[in-house]
């Protein structure tokens, strides 16, 4: 089995060149790049905030001052060139410099870490703390008059996106038209160094509480239904049957017996919580004006910023590609009769 | 006799396999709250495609100078029908109405029961500045521009639900088509499938949609071929484990070592088998087909304006919380709608699960 992983692990290598070549490919034909966008900057005299153009006439600009934005952003050498300059650059674990920042990408995009690190966690931990044991109960009490309410919430919480709740949420107790109870969106009050310990704990818990319940609504229901019938599943094998008749409590069936083997489906997910790092829905961000990294990806493909679009596309490729190694490794360790060869 | 024998298994097989079926309606419709989604949603759809009979600002029948007018089928001038009030463009049958009743000369107009259309800006009637807040009459209020949500609410429905059907039927095709020869001949195929399919499933979709967008304004059937484009991949998971499952069975071997060609084994043998989870999915993948539709409207990279739109409706709703019903009234509509499907979901997937569940002990 060893074999095969490290085989997993060495094809991680061409699906992962070929994810950057495409998307590099495809960013080459966005109208309005970098140079489009400074070559406009440049007749309107460099004012700021000119119209991105779809089209970069080149009226009125010399010809020189033309090739030389070319060689700045590396426009004059042909695609495959600055494809593998790319590469070149990113094996030496340089990505380039943010465009709208003047920043290196790297610094950009660790400048986020944080936020999404943060509310990642947070609304995984809550996600699992809370959806298992519900499922667990859900199963043993299948049919009763708590497992059809608690289903109806789960479904209605289903059938909500998350960003959409998180807009609700905002109109109901944001202080518009209803209830002022919570702020209209933001990782922390501005004056948050200012405050005091308890008060810097109850302002990011008080920031924190709505977007986390968008983040959770979505990955609640799943999570609770995919417990509860693994739990049904294994309640109804033999070997409970056995447990029953040699004279177990429920409890020790359920607790000793059942749930471990229940648990083997819902454990596979947690090889993709490394990519927690870079955790952040950009609709709920943006929703919520949270600076995380899912605006930050929104922005920068909005604002053509390159080396950042294609920066984070790195670092979340390599977490996805891994985070499904990792899952299939966890299957693997979980449950003995999975051979994968 | 002995092809007597044969045809006569078969039509028992047939037999069976359509009581199969039966089987499974018949416990659909037990299931009280997926069958009666599903009722009420079949039939909202189909009365959504004569919407204009109900709700439009276009009146059902006009009775005007002794003949009779049908503005549903042909557009008439303001003047054709003698209106008075702004009487420009195309007639407004609402102050037709009221002028006919006031001038009370025999002529009458007949209205639907909610006479505001989806794209129709009510300035020149309402006083104040759009968006208004719900009122009698325009029950849910009117947008940034004047127009009426609720009629946008409910061609809204039209739209979205068709746009999901139509990219889940299709990325369904391609999903199974795709997942079937992946699953079916599996070695090198399946390998390199799978690595275009992990680069295909990691693209950034929203980079396409921003590209296609600024090139050429997106349409229904463009923003369709996009979503499908990038949706069957999850059919594929499905459909290449069903076919590794069900190749390895002895029934397929029976059906090869009797000569059966490649092409009766999937199509006669295997893909009727493998079905089950493709027509249990197919409403959760409804459901996220909505989603998708109602995010780029959301973000302004769905369909262009001035589609009638729930995102569309929630972006204007979030520049200023103010306006609650912006955000409240298409997000109740959304739910209702998505509540119902995923009801509708649950209840095939119970009725088609051969699994009953009985605890032991």
């Amino acid at each position: 089995m060893t074999s095969y992983f490290i085989r997993r692990f060495l094809l991680i290598i061409p699906t992962f060149l070929g994810i950057t070549l495409v998307t590099f490919l495809i960013l080459q034909f966005v109208p309005g790049g970098p140079l489009e966008t400074a070559l406009m900057q440049m007749r309107t005299g460099g004012q700021q905030g000119a119209e991105v153009g779809s089209s970069g006439t080149t009226q009125g600009i010399p010809q020189e001052a033309i090739e030389e934005l070319k060689r700045f952003y590396g426009f004059d050498k042909p695609i495959y060139e600055r494809y593998l300059i790319w590469i070149g650059n990113l094996v030496q674990l340089d990505l380039g410099t943010s465009y709208k920042y003047n920043e290196p990408v790297w610094d950009v995009i660790t400048e986020r870490f944080p936020v999404s690190i943060y509310f990642g966690l947070v609304g995984f931990i809550l996600t699992y703390i809370v959806c298992v044991p519900l499922g667990v109960y859900k199963a043993v009490k299948n049919g009763s008059a708590f497992d059809f309410t608690s289903s109806a919430l789960v479904f209605i919480g289903y059938s909500i996106p998350g960003f959409a709740f998180g807009a609700m949420m905002l109109v109901l107790f944001g202080g518009g038209s209803f209830w002022d109870v919570f702020p209209l969106g933001g990782f922390r009050s501005e004056d948050w160094e200012s405050l005091s310990f308890w008060g810097k704990i109850w302002d990011q818990v008080h920031h924190t509480f709505l977007p986390v319940l968008s983040y959770m609504i979505g990955s609640f229901a799943t999570l609770t239904i995919l417990t509860k019938n693994s739990v049904i599943e294994n309640l109804s094998q033999d070997y409970i049957r056995t447990a029953y008749s040699k004279g177990l409590s429920e409890k020790k069936v359920i607790f000793g017996h059942a749930l471990r083997n229940s648990l083997i489906p819902i454990s596979t997910g947690l090889g993709h919580a490394i990519s927690l790092v870079l955790a952040g829905s950009f609709l709920i961000e943006k929703v919520f004006n949270i600076n995380g990294m899912g605006l930050l990806g929104y922005q920068s493909i909005l604002d053509r910023d390159y080396p950042v679009v294609m920066g984070i596309l790195v670092i979340s490729t390599l977490l996805l590609l891994i985070g499904n190694i990792l899952s299939d490794i966890l299957y693997a360790i979980v449950d003995p009769r999975i051979r994968f060869k | 006799m002995p092809e007597n024998k044969i045809n006569n298994t078969e039509e028992e097989k047939k037999k069976v396999s359509v009581s199969i079926f039966q089987k499974r309606w018949k416990k659909f419709k037990t299931l009280k709250r997926g069958y009666i989604s599903f009722v009420v949603i079949v039939t909202a759809f189909l009365i959504s495609f004569i919407l204009p009979l109900f709700v439009g600002k276009s009146a059902l029948l006009v009775h005007y100078n002794g003949e009779y007018y049908f503005p549903l089928f042909k557009t008439y001038q303001a003047t054709d029908l003698g209106q008075k009030r702004d009487a420009y463009g195309e007639a407004n049958y609402r102050f037709l109405k009221q002028q006919y009743s006031e001038e009370d000369q025999g002529n009458w107009v007949l209205m639907p029961f909610y006479p505001y259309g989806p794209n129709e800006n009510l300035l020149n009637e309402l006083e104040g500045n759009p968006p208004h807040p719900p009122s009698g009459e325009h029950w849910a209020g009117t947008d940034d521009r004047g127009r009426d949500v609720f009629a946008r609410l409910l061609y809204g429905f039209n739209i979205g639900l068709s746009f999901a059907l139509v990219v889940t039927f299709f990325s369904y095709i391609i999903g199974i088509a795709i997942g079937a020869i992946l699953g079916f001949y599996g070695g090198k195929v399946d390998i390199l499938g799978q690595r275009f399919i992990e680069i295909w499933g990691t693209l950034p979709f929203l980079y396409v949609i921003i590209i296609i967008s600024s090139i050429i304004n997106p349409n229904f059937f463009l923003l369709v071929l996009i979503l499908t484009l990038f949706n069957w991949i999850g059919m594929t998971y499905y459909m290449r484990g069903e076919f590794y499952r069900e190749k390895a069975r002895d029934y397929v071997a029976a059906a090869v070592s009797m000569g059966a060609k490649n092409k009766t084994v999937i199509f006669k043998h295997i893909l009727p088998n493998s079905l089950t989870p493709v027509i249990s999915y197919a409403p959760f993948a409804i459901v996220a087909n909505i989603f998708s539709l109602v995010s780029l409207d959301f973000l302004g990279f769905g369909l262009p304006p001035p589609t009638p739109s729930w995102g569309q409706l929630m972006q204007q709703g979030l520049t200023n919380i103010d306006y609650w019903w912006l955000i409240l009234t298409p997000l109740l509509a959304m739910f209702l709608t998505l509540l119902m499907i995923t009801f509708i979901g649950e209840a095939i997937r119970e009725a088609f699960d051969p699994k009953v569940y009985s605890r032991l002990r």
